[in-house]
């Protein structure tokens, strides 16, 4: 059906589509013809949104549209989306002055938001039956809308829970989950006793407890992390530094809780000057550290000195060929990290080859204190 | 009740279906019944069963037999009183058609009852059972130390040459074997035990109990033996493709034989002679072979030792060491034998007065089991499934896991054989 404003639409496409032709047959440039079919085809696709929803409204004149036509059925809804949009392109803005992070944010919430509010609005014009109106929304943008949602509310909690147990001491964190897993328990236990608990109140429940986390989560993050994992990060505990005897690095709380503390190769004491070995399986103290050749082991280290120490495991070098008769030799070592007194590290090895194979000894030594040495026999 | 009550039924029934034979399908089936039963019964008493953990040939397994023997009687027992009770119970109130019988809710006194005696037997079972786990558990008074270290799939032991083993034992240098772990008599020899790939877990039924052998960590597992012989294992944690082909055995020696075995694991290498077969498979050996596997003492020409660097092309990193190859007589794993089947009966079946002598005479050529071991270096992942195709290595990086078909010529075979066979 030509409408009113369908007709103009239909003639500026029209007039585009000829003009587009006759550019092409003068042979000027290939981009104006682009262009103008561009135009065109957008200009026709207007016309016929405007002949589609009959311009928007019906004729009072046309009495059988009244009871078909889409536009005859109310006025639009209440929506959010505009108030989402502006948000969003309050964030955008506020991105572009602080972060791209946050503005490239903005930028997906402003077009999230800006395609919820047109499919709003083309669904509110799709018949004159609102029920179905919105069916067919939701058809079209629940399988986008429910996994989104999903997704948002699962990163809510896990985030709000990283945040709290990065921000919690150590042992503070095990007192509040333990008691926080006791009332998921005991709200559990209530709700499946009273079956007639009504849903309303169990998603009250719900609610109040995500807002909790949530606002804990915020609260802790800006709170930062427990002291324990700043000063880690600050000494830089887990990078790679040779195993010299250097002094400005050093773990002042080096672990007393080594997760693969049970059943290895051996932990390694350093005491009154002296490296001593307790071996799984051997009586007493011993000198003499067997490692199974390629066998990934783990050696635990314990400092009984006051001095800051680290554990090195050697064993052998490698030459490598730089070409041009070049050689340049590589000691093959492993290393904890320092470890102040009364503090332990594990060091897990990896010999290729066997102690036989080698000019030098393999040893485990402790740089700095030169009596410290434990020979390590690799078959 | 009337004994013949179930009978009349069953008649019954076969009348109602028009069957004019009337016992016969009956009494077939109680024939079958009883022809399964008798010999799932006489599978019991089978004499070559070298795994049978009711055959304990050392201390740590008579543990175990002792503690399993009262819990499977009151196993056993408690077992034929509920399946006659529960029999009973289906036959005596079976459907013939009578009114439900008056329903209770609950009978404290029976409840209490029937939880009372089963809490009783299992703590009677559990006092036995905790101190016999810490009796197995304990090293203290360890005499002897052995690594085992499994990977797929084999296992390796190394010898530490020091402590005991160097004092008592004269081992005063790391043997490395593999396959057959070599122990001595009465001895309390404790096994530990670790992994370089996957799980995996190490048993010999008739020595003691299994332990699984955990990549990272090191499981102490004591094992003795009180007779000379062979005692057979294997893996018992299912660990990949040829996890069926991953087995062990243990053997135990009288002390003087093992003082030889060990005198032996120690010698040094000797060269094949000059211009022979086997001297022809030793170079043969240096470009195929020793590039994983390491024979010791085994050198260039110049004199330099050769190195094994199994890192670079086996993914656990290790292949048997064979210096010694010929003095066990399993190998892949204890699957396949090295000796042939009369010389192997020879050893296996051997009294344990001769059986030292018998082992520690190692394999000889009249002996080979020529079949298995060409078979094996014709085309070693042919015998034993193993991930041995170099076109489809990219997941390991290039590296097999067990041993490449090394497309090797008949000669070179035969000199290999002949090289191998000096490897004592
Ligand atoms: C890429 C490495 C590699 C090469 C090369 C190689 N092997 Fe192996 N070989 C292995 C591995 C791994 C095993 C253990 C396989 C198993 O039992 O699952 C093995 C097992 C064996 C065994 C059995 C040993 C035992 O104690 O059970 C023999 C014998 C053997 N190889 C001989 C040879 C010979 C001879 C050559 C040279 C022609 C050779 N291999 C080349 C990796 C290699
Ligand atoms: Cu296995």
């Amino acid at each position: 059906m030509i409408t009113t404003s369908s007709k103009l639409f239909y003639g500026l496409g029209a007039g585009s589509l000829v003009g587009a032709v006759l550019w092409m047959i003068s042979g000027n440039s290939a981009l104006g013809t682009v262009a103008l079919f561009f135009l065109a085809t957008a200009l026709l696709f207007a016309g016929a949104i405007a002949s589609f929803v009959r311009d928007g409204h019906v004729l009072s004149t046309d009495t059988a549209a009244h009871a078909t036509a889409a536009a005859t059925n109310g006025s639009p809804r209440a929506s959010l989306w505009p108030l989402g949009t502006a948000i969003s392109v309050g964030v955008l803005v506020v991105g572009l002055i602080s972060s791209p992070g946050i503005f490239k944010v903005g930028v997906a919430l402003t077009l999230a938001m800006l395609g919820e509010w047109m499919i709003q609005n083309w669904s509110e014009r799709g018949s004159a039956d609102s029920a179905y109106n919105t069916k067919i929304r939701d058809y079209l943008v629940h399988p986008l809308e429910l996994p989104v949602a999903g997704a948002l509310l699962l990163a809510v909690i896990v985030l709000s829970f990283s945040r709290l147990m990065l921000a919690l001491d150590k042992s503070a964190g095990v007192a509040v989950f333990g008691v926080a897993a006791a009332l998921v328990l005991a709200v559990g236990t209530l709700i499946a006793f009273r079956r007639n608990v009504s849903r309303r109140i169990v998603g009250a429940m719900s609610a109040v407890v995500l807002v909790a986390l949530a606002s804990a989560g915020v609260a802790t993050a800006l709170d930062g992390e427990r002291d324990q994992l700043t000063e880690a990060a600050a000494e830089d505990h887990f990078a790679h530094r040779g195993c010299t005897e250097e002094k400005e690095y050093s773990d002042k709380k080096a672990s007393r809780s080594v997760g693969a503390k049970s059943n290895i190769l051996a932990t390694v004491i350093l005491r009154d000057g002296q490296l001593v070995a307790e071996v799984a399986g051997y009586e007493g103290l011993q000198s003499e550290v067997y490692i199974q050749r390629t066998n990934p082991s783990t050696i635990l280290f314990i400092n009984e000195t006051d001095e800051a120490r680290r554990m090195v495991v050697s064993y052998g070098k490698v030459v490598e060929d730089l070409g041009e008769g070049v050689e340049r030799e590589i000691a093959l070592e492993s290393c904890t990290s320092k470890v102040e007194k009364g503090g332990q590290q594990s060091v897990t090895v990896r010999i290729p080859q066997p102690s036989f194979a080698s000019d030098e000894p393999f040893s485990i030594t402790v740089p700095g204190v030169e009596s410290a040495r434990l020979t390590v026999v690799v078959p | 009740m009337n004994p013949n009550d179930g009978m009349n039924d069953n008649l019954n029934d076969n009348q109602r279906h028009g069957d004019s034979v009337k016992k016969t399908p009956r009494r077939r089936l109680w024939a079958l019944a009883a022809t399964g039963a008798g010999l799932l019964a006489l599978a019991g008493c089978a004499k070559d069963a070298p795994q049978d953990t009711w055959q304990p040939a050392g201390p740590n397994a008579e543990q175990i037999d002792n503690l399993q023997q009262p819990v499977f009687l009151v196993a056993g027992i408690v077992g034929v009183i509920v399946f006659l009770a529960v029999g009973w119970a289906v036959f005596r109130y079976r459907d013939r058609g009578q009114g439900i019988p008056e329903q209770t809710h609950g009978k404290p006194v029976l409840e209490i009852t029937l939880t009372v005696i089963p809490v009783l037997i299992l703590i009677g079972v559990a006092i036995p059972t905790a101190s016999t786990i810490f009796d197995l558990a304990k090293t203290d008074d360890t005499e002897m130390i052995v690594n085992v270290t499994g990977q797929q799939w084999w296992w390796e032991y190394d010898y530490p040459a020091n402590g005991d083993n160097a004092d008592r034992y004269g081992i005063d240098a790391p043997i490395v074997t593999s396959g057959q772990l070599v122990i001595p008599e009465d001895t309390k020899v404790l096994l530990r035990v670790t992994s370089r790939d996957v799980i995996h877990s190490y048993w010999i039924p008739k020595l003691n109990g299994k332990k699984d052998s955990v990549p990272g960590r090191v499981h102490p597992l004591r094992i003795e033996g009180s007779q000379p012989g062979i005692y057979a294992g294997q893996c018992t944690e299912f660990c990949g493709l040829s996890h069926a082909y991953m087995r062990m055995e243990t053997v135990v020696l009288s002390r003087p034989d093992f003082d030889a075995w060990v005198a032996n694991q120690l010698s040094s290498y000797t060269p094949p002679a000059a211009g022979t077969l086997a001297a022809a498979g030793e170079s043969v050996f240096i470009s195929q072979c020793a590039r994983c596997h390491q024979v010791n003492g085994l050198a260039n020409a110049d004199g330099s030792l050769i190195v094994s660097a199994p890192e670079q092309y086996v993914v656990s990193g290790a292949a048997p060491n064979l210096t010694h190859l010929m003095t066990r007589n399993t190998f892949a794993g204890a699957s396949w034998d090295l000796l042939n089947s009369s010389c192997r009966d020879d050893v296996w079946n051997a009294t344990p007065e001769e059986f030292g002598a018998r082992y520690l005479a190692g394999v000889s050529e009249p002996c080979l089991n020529q079949k298995d071991l060409r078979e094996w270096l014709r085309n070693a992942p042919e015998k034993k499934p193993m991930y041995a195709d170099p076109t489809k290595l990219q997941e390991t990086d290039g590296k097999y896991r067990g041993m490449p078909a090394l497309g090797l010529t008949e000669d070179q075979i035969d000199a290999l054989v002949a090289y191998l066979l000096e490897l004592k």
